[in-house]
């Protein structure tokens, strides 16, 4: 998982991010950015991901508990 | 001189999803061969199939398009058969936004779905590896093909690929070798699985079907009859079998 801030920096298009930030904050969060996360949580961790339980993450560092606890 | 070997309908993607249903319904009629990347999966489909036919199991994963042309040849030559018909089934998915989409992704997109159907045919073709078995070919295309949708640009554009295929070698291959399509709409598959546990998802979709949501023996039956004498005078066509999905416009 080190790289996982580096990576959701480049989903989300800027140039760092914060465990603490909130996901529905950042400017281009939308359906296809949702989309891009459940690719990366497969392609990078091999973890499924739904749609649903990415929203309910709410902040990046819940996002990442939430990728750790499925791996 | 004639040629006294067996023929064989090829199916590619016969370990899972559409393949494996289509495997078992075609095998009643036709001897086959089951194409795909896993033996125990294929060993699996092969217990599925009909025992009034011959089957025979070629694993060999098409990303390696590099490899098909001497594999297929050897294969045929080492069993000693002709190859008469050929379902292209295989096929790669992954929804991609574009910002996700890398080099890697269209190529293993592209080799599956697409390049290997051309490497396969042209292997085929050739009167010293096949003798002019060839009669009939279809492709499993998909609805995207002429259509658009988010997220699925690479998979699109490879459907598209092999549809155009598809009419251009109707129209070279005639008039000894039929070639059509058949495009699916959404059928529960393994491959879609991760799309349809997704209840929103789920929701959405039967709302769109005006015949609900078809399943891969939907698809195999009009592949059953695209190879059939039945459909004698249709190549290069593309036949939707989407429970009306995408002619639906209702907003």
């Amino acid at each position: 998982m080190e790289n996982f801030e580096k990576d959701m920096a480049e989903v989300l298009e800027v140039d760092t991010v914060e465990l603490d930030d909130e996901l529905s904050g950042f400017d281009c969060w939308d359906s296809l950015t949702i989309l891009s996360i459940i690719a990366l949580a497969d392609e990078n961790y091999s973890v499924t991901l739904s749609a649903a339980e990415i929203n309910d993450a709410k902040t990046i560092g819940n996002l990442k508990k939430l990728i750790i606890s499925k791996k | 001189m004639e040629d006294e070997r067996d023929s064989y309908l090829l199916l590619t993607g016969a370990s899972s999803g559409i393949g494996k249903v289509m495997a078992s319904i075609l095998s009643k009629e036709y001897n086959i061969i089951l194409n795909g990347r896993n033996e125990e999966r294929l060993e699996s489909t092969e217990k599925m199939c009909g025992k009034e036919r011959k089957i025979l199991i070629w694993t060999f994963d098409l990303n390696n398009i590099n490899d098909i042309a001497s594999t297929l040849s050897e294969f045929i030559e080492k069993n000693q058969i002709r190859i008469s018909h050929f379902v292209h089934c295989a096929g790669y998915m992954k929804m991609l936004p574009l910002k996700m989409v890398t080099i890697d992704n269209i190529s293993n997109t592209l080799n599956t779905n697409f390049i290997s159907a051309v490497i396969i045919i042209k292997t085929l073709m050739q009167r010293k590896i096949n003798n002019l078995a060839m009669k009939n070919i279809v492709f499993i295309s998909s609805n995207i093909s002429n259509m658009g949708a988010k997220a699925l640009s690479v998979y699109g554009a490879s459907k598209g690929a092999l549809d155009s295929l598809m009419r251009c070698l109707a129209v070279e291959l005639a008039p000894h070798v039929r070639v059509n399509s058949v495009l699916p709409g959404g059928v529960k598959t393994e491959m879609t699985e991760s799309i349809y546990e997704n209840e929103e998802v789920l929701k959405r979709m039967e709302a769109t079907y005006p015949l609900g949501l078809g399943f891969p023996e939907d698809i195999a039956e009009a592949v059953v009859f695209l190879l059939s004498e039945k459909s004698r005078w249709i190549t290069g066509q593309q036949i939707t079998v989407d429970g009306g999905r995408t002619i639906n416009v209702t907003a």
